[in-house]
């Protein structure tokens, strides 16, 4: 580019080359600004280096302490307690399951036309997706005293939401003509869904579902912290006692489960598909 | 003719025999689906467990217990006065403060999570990271990260850092180092490699590279999903205070020990009602963006 090409550039587009005064100002004053907004929130949060350093040593020393993990000669509890966790996940995901499929097919616009009644459908699921399975927890656990039960409607209800919300929406994306076509050879209306649309949304649902059995497990763990039993209350009794030999011996366990279950269910997954 | 309705009695024996298999199959599955579901629900102590009598009558009663008793003309009243909105949020004032701290830390940690997803991302791309061993080093941590629940690690840190918002911090902010490293490193390697390949041709260095010849076709979308998880992680700091990591959280646990459930209410409208100033906010942000990247 020869001098006089450079000046033409500069004339067609001059904030190309280099941007105006007043734009790299603004720029460098937003980026100052985040960057004292950040600092500001760091010190209010009292983030003081001297303090993470000293967490950072105990948690060597945490680590020091884990090696080697042991099961602390109760092995049999924690398998239980692990088989109690993915209990809680599989009953919880099969009664949401069961709920959220009657919610899904009234919630599929296919199946409820009228535009008001699917619009405040659809928005009363939204908010009840807000709330976490955790917070479900809490009050399920106070309410029915300690123990899985809370656990499993905590998780169902949590679930309920948005598996009716992806119910409905495969039921939207099913195809008409197989069911007109079923119905045009005379046959009954449970066997028009049946043939019709069954063969096209069971095996996104039954995916969908696998799906949220891998989250509920995963979920379910933590739900003991708060008293629903299963592993995530072994894991806090052994934490609050600084067990940290067997908190990573049930963690390693507890990821190798998950990493199980996940290869069991997309190996399913893929046979649906 | 004989020919013919051989092939059909063939076929039809063929096909008696597929569907008897077919329907033994989906039997056995279906025993062993029916066995496994029996014991979870005997395991999760579903139907046995001493939940004392009538409990939808007590999931009621909790209900009732839930929503505050307001009463109309007292409604605007002080805070003495039973029935008015100032008694029900009684303790306004420490709620917002708490729950400006869960913002905060909703914040830093995602800036610092970002932070570190990023770093992480450069060395777990195919296409930036030539040596092999490191990748597969850096991946495999990342999803050891994603598999341990939050609350987990939160009971860890605070054991370690001390009850307090430092521990909450650290957790959301390696827990977004996990997921984010995972999706950064995902649109890393969608980067043009055109773009690279002509500064390596004009002698850039590695750092040069990535600043001018990746950061401009990628930051839009980290910038994406850094909001959408900064959304997330409010959330996840009001549920870490219950295990004391900072925040509102542990004003939940205050209301559920006492049970004061018109105050868990309370609070809890409070926490959906931020999550939903955050989603405006972050959506309007990333909406500019976009917009942004279009005038282009």
């Amino acid at each position: 580019m020869n001098p006089g090409q450079l000046a033409r550039a500069r004339q067609v587009a001059p904030e190309a080359l280099q941007p105006s005064w007043r734009r790299r100002l603004i720029n460098w004053a937003l980026t100052v600004a985040a960057a004292a907004a950040f600092v500001a929130m760091c010190v209010d949060l009292q983030l003081a280096p001297a303090s993470v350093l000293s967490g950072f040593g105990k948690l060597g020393t945490f680590l020091a302490n884990s090696m080697p993990p042991s099961d602390g000669g109760d092995l049999p509890r924690i398998l239980v307690a692990l088989a109690e966790t993915f209990a809680m996940a599989l009953a919880g995901t099969v009664i949401a399951t069961l709920v959220a499929l009657p919610l899904g097919v009234i919630g599929a616009k296919t199946v409820v036309g009228q535009p008001v009644l699917h619009f405040v459908f659809r928005r009363s699921l939204d908010w009840f997706r807000g709330v976490p399975s955790l917070v479900w927890a809490l009050i399920l656990v106070s309410a029915f005293g300690l123990g899985p039960f809370g656990g499993v409607i905590a998780l169902a209800l949590a679930d309920i939401p948005s598996l009716a919300k992806l119910f409905s929406e495969a039921i939207e994306n099913a195809d008409e003509k197989p069911l007109d076509g079923v119905r045009a050879a005379g046959v009954s209306p449970l066997m028009a869904l049946r043939y019709g649309l069954a063969p096209q949304v069971v095996p996104v649902m039954a995916s969908q579902v696998l799906f949220f059995l891998e989250s509920n497990f995963r979920n379910a763990a933590v739900l003991g912290i708060v008293g629903a039993g299963g592993i995530g209350f072994e894991l806090e009794e052994r934490i609050r006692i600084f067990a940290f030999d067997q908190v990573v011996f049930i963690i390693g366990l507890y990821m190798i489960c998950v990493a199980a279950l996940d290869m069991v269910s997309q190996s399913l997954r893929q046979r649906l598909a | 003719m004989s020919e013919t309705s051989s092939a059909v009695t063939a076929f039809e024996a063929l096909r008696r025999q597929t569907l008897r298999r077919q329907r033994l199959q989906t039997l056995a599955g279906l025993l062993i689906f029916s066995a496994i579901l029996l014991i979870s629900f005997q395991r999760s102590q579903f139907f046995s467990s001493d939940i004392g009598d009538d409990p939808l009558g007590r999931i009621g009663e909790f209900l009732n217990r839930m929503i505050p008793d307001l009463k109309g003309e007292a409604l605007l009243a002080d805070s003495r006065t039973e029935g008015s909105l100032a008694w029900w949020y009684y303790d306004l004032p420490r709620w917002l403060r708490l729950g400006w701290q869960t913002v905060e830390m909703a914040i830093v940690a995602t800036v610092l999570g970002a932070v570190g997803g990023l770093l992480a991302s450069f060395l777990c791309a195919r296409n930036l990271m030539p040596i092999a061993a490191v990748r597969f080093t850096v991946r495999r941590t990342l999803e050891a990260i994603r598999t341990l629940p939050d609350l987990v690690l939160a009971l860890i840190l605070v054991a370690a850092f001390g009850a307090g918002p430092l521990a909450g911090v650290i957790t959301l902010a390696v827990s977004t180092m996990g997921s984010l490293g995972k999706l950064f490193s995902e649109i890393n390697e969608e980067v043009d490699p055109r773009q690279l390949e002509g500064m390596r041709a004009s002698g850039a260095g590695y750092a040069a590279m990535i600043r001018y010849g990746v950061v401009p076709q990628v930051l839009p979308n980290y910038t994406s999903y850094a909001l959408i998880r900064l959304e997330g992680n409010l959330a996840g700091a009001a549920a870490l205070g219950i295990v004391g990591a900072g925040g509102i959280g542990i004003e939940l646990q205050r209301a559920i020990t006492y049970t004061e459930f018109d105050t868990y209410l309370a609070i809890l409208l409070l926490i959906v009602g931020m999550i939903f100033l955050i989603d405006i906010a972050s959506e309007a942000i990333r909406h500019r963006l976009i917009g942004l990247g279009e005038s282009r």
